[in-house]
């Protein structure tokens, strides 16, 4: 006996330390004080800070706790007249056929709710001809169509234990049924109706999956943040809030259950009175306040401006930067108070997504309602031909005299009318952790012959990152291959397709912005991305170095552009252009390129002293000069990007800024380089051959061994085998009684 | 009892955080005896159950079947085997599976478990019940495949944890026959637990009665009922009237200010002692002819008898008397000699004020409270 | 009357359920253009899919078998402990779930990545020569997470049965000959059947319907039928592909229901061995 209940003991400890293991992880690296959520580096409590001054995040909290409260008080309601309906239902068939129907939203898997979900509203949207119909309705809907199930079947219960002569006796002292449902049935299943609504709140307030497929514009929910996150780094202010929310409920979980235990009996009437009423209290206050946030919001005069942008793409004033959207609101509610003597509340909605795809996919799926977005250049070539951009009135953009003459008429917006305003330009390059790699490549690196096919070496096999969206990992494989990347033939595509395929079993991942977190950890020594995001993992980890793969000597990569939009069905269409006129202000911009890395298009921020120094132009000078070797002459048009020495690494002082210099091969080749390696918008054939040849690529497994089937194969097998055993016995025991009588 | 002994007890005492719940008990169990502890709940008298069938290890004492100690035997290695008071029937399995489950254990033969499992069934008047779900049977019939099922691997012993308990009054009382002609055709001894001192009294060779985990007595059904040996046992065994007396001398004992002779003696001069009156041995008769007085306080009927409770010296006796008598009607009382049972003073003296009888109610009462601990 | 309280909810299960899955049926069998055709269907049995399909299936079905294996015994013994522990034990199996599953699974990266924590440790106990155990971007990683995030839908139905199995049913197994082994083969076992085949669902069918786990722990490498339908929505805008794929994952997930209810469901006699 003893000797088991050690072995159950150790069994559970076990268990728990497997199942709290990330959330030890979790609380520790909120506790560390560089960003890094791999290493360790000292403990600090700076995370907290900045969760408090994560406008975003802290938005995006709000947003849950509105549509978890609001999505379970509404199942509640629905669910408890339902199930009160459904109990007093005397049809069977009937009974039951909605009851099947009330589960399938709980045995369905989330995906297939969600996706449901979003093709009636993209088909109703779509007869309606409505612009917006993904939106905060769409998924509120979503959420109370989930927790229905759950109320209804935490409630019907109660209504089945009741007394069935509890309501008649109600009746027959003169209560009307409306009065004995609420003085009698409802007390004897408020348990089930409470656990239901916790049940309810809980899973709204967890749920991603659903919320991912039928969310709109301009309002974001943690999860779907944690996950827009997810897929660049995850800062630690977002684990600084997880250990946060997981110290309260432990708290709140403990308290519940020592007073229930011991302290439930003991409580007098009146203690178990005052627990009732400060319960029933805390409901209707958070009601209350729900009520009064939407009458508030509903009310006084809010500009709201939908801005859509890629993650970590503007200086968001984490670690004492500006941060931009709050500067652009206060700026305005003074200029319009300013212009017109009266107040307004202007508020900046600022959501992030992944990719141009994801961009395009949201806009496709009718998230209308965005102000502004900064797509890439093809993508902006694409949205253009849909009509889904809108011109600038470029007079309401006084600003825009600061884009360099050269960027103005970039090759997707080169008409008369402009659609969009350069945000920030930049290549592909190769990423690479010098520590990792052979000595012979790091050499040929040095002379400035590496090109794309280290990416292709067997030598660093599962040490390879490859994009995670069809065009940039399609371009790595065309670039190497010579292939034009803008008018590939069904050929071309075949031997790009062939070429990835060849790279599949040295890859160690496919992944867009999770690269970060790779490189900078030293998962991985080879990786193709953009130079601004290569500059900020530089930063981080000073084993990484950077180059721009050549082709005979000369520079073959993909540059790209990415630009402020106006989505044609802008609802702030005047203060969308203020917005841009205050993202090419000097103020803003360079907070933008110093916050970001990329290359700026911007005359303001390239004059600027401030960002000359901050990125290191003088120090060039001055630290070359002790090397002895001549400095490169700048001028006001120059592209900046990293300065290596004479090893091919990156020059970084000690404050960890890098230098920029000016490069003769870029700044020469600007002009051809975007007319030849920039990705255009491909025909629709093109892009469904390439989208079809990534699926292929993605779905072929060359990497996964065939062991794990045959190991599926022997369990299923043996469960079969032992199923039929049963069978046999079953039948062979029954075989001599079976047919007896009675 | 010339049979030999099958399991002795020696010594026993178990607690439970400090709760004594058995208090060094030594029990001898003789084979083909049917032997019921009987008490109130919380007397220990399940708990000595499941020691004898090894779900509870004693703190101290040792468990002997024949002759051999088995304290650290496990219960599934033991030659007991048990009826549970809800019976536990397996609600998987059908009736023959049930029965059969035990034989199943081991090695044998669909025919010979098919042939014992049938003899079984005949035994306990289930035949063509095999491919019934045991929920849905009736109590009885649960009942029947419970003792079935703990019987079919012919043990030594069978024990018997309340099996009748959840019965009504009716079926009650045929079970008792029915397992009382199953313990004399089998010739297994039975050890029955029960609070029912009427079941106990009408099925057992040997009652042993229990109280606060100490065995009070152990005895035939006559001599527990007619010699209780103190006044527990005399109030929870049958209805009884005990009063406090006095030995004056052998033969002779004074009690309610009366000295009344009778067949007890061995008692030391003036020993403080219990009184035993069994309601049924005292006899009404007019107020002058009575040896004491009192006023009829008042009268039942009982269809057999009359339930007459008489204020004698604020002292409320019960008689139970085939005749008639007005309420508030003053009348007498006659005691033969031999209806008079001295018992020695114990614990239990002067607990029991008026007649008492034990309350089968109160019992089942406190039953549910423990369960709920 | 009283049975129009549940007209709202008839109404809203029309409209938001029943209506979305008609869409689904209906997108999965028109093209582009809205006219009638099978041809998404077809795609579906192009080897590369069906591949993703046997994937899926495969690694659901080994982490639902891990995860049975795993639960089973702590809901036993948690079943065995004080009514009191048992409380707190429950709370601590569910506590994990309040936390974002996004960022459980991000925070299993950190653990098993080459230069993650759990190497970290090793390395320290067992010095610096050992290479690095390989875990991310494995097939077993994409199955651990699956384990991890859906453990506790096992572990908390498997308890409750067990918990409610009348301990006398236990004693009379015992008492009838069974060592403690052969009570659990032959009485708990087959009594917490019904809550097997509930908790099974609860980790099946999420776990093959899951599109997140994959890209982070697997890297992308092990594609399985969540990832392709998202992929079908989010990046490539073939929503009649994905709504034919989400088709037929229904319908592989009614049939394994009704395979194993059907298995669960034949308890006439009983399945003892």
């Amino acid at each position: 006996m003893k000797k088991r209940t050690i072995f159950g003991n150790i069994y559970i400890i076990l268990a728990f330390i497997f199942l709290y293991m990330p959330i030890a992880v979790l609380i520790l690296f909120s506790f560390n004080s560089s960003n890094s959520t791999s290493n360790f580096e000292g403990f600090s409590f700076k995370w907290y800070g900045e969760l408090f001054s994560d406008a975003a995040t802290l938005d995006a909290l709000k947003n849950t706790l509105l549509l978890a409260i609001l999505s379970s008080l509404i199942a509640t309601v629905i669910g408890t007249m339902a199930a009160y309906g459904i109990h007093k239902m005397r049809n069977k068939h009937l009974k039951s056929s909605i009851m099947s129907v009330t589960k399938i939203p709980m045995i369905n898997p989330e995906i297939v709710v969600g996706i449901s979900m979003m093709l009636l509203f993209v088909f109703v949207g779509g007869i309606l001809g409505s612009k917006s119909y993904l939106g905060f309705g769409t998924v509120l809907i979503a959420h109370v169509t989930f927790n229905l199930p759950y109320v209804i079947l935490s409630v019907l219960p109660k209504f089945k234990q009741m007394d069935k002569s509890l309501p008649e006796a109600a009746q027959d002292l003169g209560c009307t049924p409306l009065q004995s449902f609420f003085k009698v049935e409802l007390p004897a299943i408020l348990p089930g109706v409470v656990s239901g609504l916790i049940m309810a709140f809980t899973l709204s307030l967890d749920d991603f999956v659903i919320s991912y497929f039928t969310i709109g514009s301009g309002f974001e929910t943690l999860p779907i943040r944690i996950y827009s996150m997810t897929k660049k780094r995850v800062t630690p202010d977002m684990y600084a809030l997880s250990t946060l929310i997981f110290v309260s409920i432990l708290v709140l979980l403990l308290l519940s259950n020592l007073t229930s235990d011991k302290s439930r009996e003991k409580m007098s009437k009146k203690a178990k009175k005052i627990t009732k009423i400060v319960v029933g209290t805390a409901f209707g206050v958070i009601g209350i306040i729900t009520v009064i946030v939407l009458i508030v919001s509903a009310g006084t005069k809010t500009l709201t401006l939908n801005v859509y942008n890629w993650g970590e793409y503007i200086s968001d004033g984490g670690e004492g930067t500006l941060d931009v959207n709050r500067a652009f609101e206060e700026y305005y509610e003074e200029k319009y108070f300013l212009e017109t003597g009266e107040r307004v509340n202007v508020s900046v909605n600022y959501t992030t997504y992944a990719s141009n795809e994801d961009l395009y996919a949201k806009l496709k799926s009718g998230a209308t309602g965005y102000d502004i977005i900064i797509p890439s250049d093809y993508m902006i070539q694409r949205l253009k031909s849909e009509n889904l951009l809108q011109k600038l009135d470029l007079n309401k953009i006084p600003n825009y005299a600061n884009i360099k003459e050269q960027f103005r008429n970039p090759f997707y917006d080169n008409g008369e009318e402009k659609y969009t305003a350069m945000y920030t330009y930049g290549v592909i390059g190769i990423i690479y952790n010098s520590k990792k790699l052979h000595p012979d490549d790091l050499a040929k690196i040095e002379a400035g012959e590496a090109g794309w096919e280290l990416l292709w070496d067997e030598k660093y096999k599962g040490q390879i990152l490859q994009f995670n969206n069809p065009r940039d990992a399609f371009g790595t494989a065309m670039y190497a291959l010579g292939i034009d990347v803008n008018n590939a033939t069904e050929e071309d595509w075949k031997k790009a397709q062939e070429y990835l395929k060849e790279q599949k079993p040295l890859v160690q991942s496919y992944v867009m912005d999770e690269i970060f977190n790779k490189m900078e950890g030293g998962e991985a020594t080879l990786a193709a991305y953009y130079a601004g995001d290569c500059l900020c993992m530089i930063g981080n980890n000073e084993d990484l170095g950077f180059y721009y793969p050549r082709k005979n000597g000369e520079v073959v990569t993909n540059i790209f552009a990415d630009a402020m939009c106006i989505p044609s069905s802008a609802e702030n269409v005047d203060l969308a252009h203020e917005y841009i006129n205050f993202m090419l202000s000097e103020e803003a911009a360079v907070a933008n390129a110093e916050y970001i890395y990329y290359a700026s298009p911007n005359k303001a921020v390239i004059e600027n002293e401030g960002y000359q120094i901050n990125m290191g132009k003088y120090e060039i000078e001055y630290k070359l000069d002790e090397n002895g070797e001549e400095v490169p002459k700048l001028d006001e048009d120059d592209c900046y990007i990293p300065v290596l020495d004479e090893n091919g690494e990156m020059i970084i002082d000690e404050e960890g800024d890098y230098f920029v210099i000016y490069d003769d091969v870029l700044e020469d080749n600007l002009e051809d380089m975007f007319n030849t390696y920039a990705y255009r918008d491909l025909e629709d054939e093109s892009r469904a051959t390439l989208n079809q040849k990534w699926e292929e690529l993605k779905v072929d497994s060359q990497s996964f061994g065939g062991g794990i089937y045959i190991f599926c194969a022997v369990i299923l097998v043996a469960l079969i085998a032992f199923g039929v055993y049963c069978y046999i016995i079953k039948r062979k025991r029954r075989r001599l009684y079976w047919n007896t009588q009675k | 009892m010339n049979e030999k002994k099958i399991i002795e007890l020696k010594n026993v005492a178990k607690s439970y955080d400090g709760e004594v719940i058995l208090d060094h008990i030594n029990l001898d169990v003789h084979e083909k005896e049917f032997m019921t502890l009987l008490g109130p709940s919380g007397c220990g008298k399940t708990t000595t159950l499941r020691i004898i069938a090894g779900f509870v290890t004693p703190d101290t004492g040792d468990v002997v079947f024949e002759g051999v100690k088995i304290n650290d035997i496990p219960a599934y290695k033991r030659h007991v085997n048990t009826v549970f008071q809800k019976y536990a029937l397996f609600p998987h399995l059908n009736v023959y599976e049930n029965i059969a489950f035990a034989l199943r254990l081991n090695k044998i033969s669909e025919e010979e478990i098919y042939n014992r499992v049938e003899e079984m069934l005949a035994m306990v008047n289930l035949k063509g019940f095999e491919k019934r779900d045991v929920n849905l049977l009736s109590g009885g019939q649960q009942q029947r495949v419970a003792i079935a099922r703990a019987l079919i691997n012919k043990p030594k012993v069978l024990l018997l944890d309340e099996p009748l308990g959840a019965l009504d009054l009716k079926l009650r009382k045929d079970m008792q026959n029915e397992l009382k002609n199953i313990q004399r055709k089998t010739g297994i001894t039975f050890i029955y637990v029960t609070h029912d001192q009427e079941e106990a009294l009408s099925m057992s060779d040997t009652v042993v009665v229990m109280a606060d985990g100490k065995i009070q007595q152990i005895g035939t059904p006559t001599d527990i009922y007619n010699e209780p040996e103190n006044a527990f046992v005399a109030d929870f065994i049958g209805e009884s009237n005990i009063i406090d007396g006095v030995m004056l001398d052998d033969y002779k004992a004074k009690f309610s200010g009366h000295i009344f002779e009778c067949l007890d003696k061995g008692f030391e001069k003036n020993e403080r002692v219990d009184v035993v009156v069994r309601p049924e041995d005292v006899d009404v008769v007019p107020p002058e002819k009575g040896m004491l007085t009192g006023v009829v306080t008042s009268v039942t009927f009982k269809g057999v008898h009359y339930e007459i409770i008489v204020n004698i010296n604020n002292f409320k006796w019960m008689i139970q008397s085939t005749d008639y008598v007005e309420p508030n009607q003053k009348i007498g009382i006659y005691i033969e000699p031999d209806a008079i049972h001295i018992m020695k003073r114990s614990e239990y003296s002067g607990q029991f004020g008026d007649y008492s009888s034990f309350s089968d109610e109160l019992d089942r009462l406190s039953d549910i409270s423990e369960e709920e601990e | 009357m009283q049975r129009a309280a549940a007209a709202p909810h008839v109404v809203w299960a029309v409209l938001f359920i029943i209506a979305p899955l008609l869409f689904v049926v209906y997108y999965a069998f028109t093209d582009k253009n809205g006219s009638f055709t099978f041809s998404n269907i077809g795609a579906i049995f192009q080897a590369s899919y069906l591949e993703v399909f046997l994937r899926s299936l495969c690694f659901a079905f080994l982490a639902t078998v891990i995860c049975l294996i795993i639960a089973y015994p702590i809901a036993y013994f948690m079943a065995k402990a004080k009514p009191k522990t048992q409380k707190v034990l429950i709370m601590l199996v569910m506590l994990p779930q309040w936390l974002n599953f996004l960022i459980r699974t991000y925070s299993w990266m950190a653990l098993l990545e080459d230069t993650g924590i759990i190497n970290s440790v090793l390395m320290g106990i067992f010095g610096l020569e050992i290479p690095p155990l390989h875990m991310i971007n494995t097939s077993g990683a994409v199955i651990l997470g699956m384990v991890y995030n859906y453990l506790p839908y096992m572990i908390i139905p498997l308890h409750s049965v067990i918990s409610k199995i009348d301990p006398k049913l236990l004693e009379a197994a015992a008492d009838l000959g069974c060592s403690p082994l052969r009570v659990l083969t032959k009485v708990v076992f087959p009594l917490s059947m019904s809550d097997i085949v509930s908790g099974v669902t609860m980790v099946f069918v999420p776990s093959i319907s899951t599109f997140y786990i994959s890209q982070k722990l697997g890297g992308g490498n092990f594609d399985l039928i969540g990832d392709t339908i998202e992929r079908q929505f989010q990046t490539a805008y073939d929503y009649n592909l994905g709504a034919a794929m989400s088709f037929v994952l229904m319908l592989i997930i009614l049939v394994s229901m009704a395979i194993m209810n059907r298995y669960a469901g034949e308890d006439d006699g009983g399945v003892v061995v």
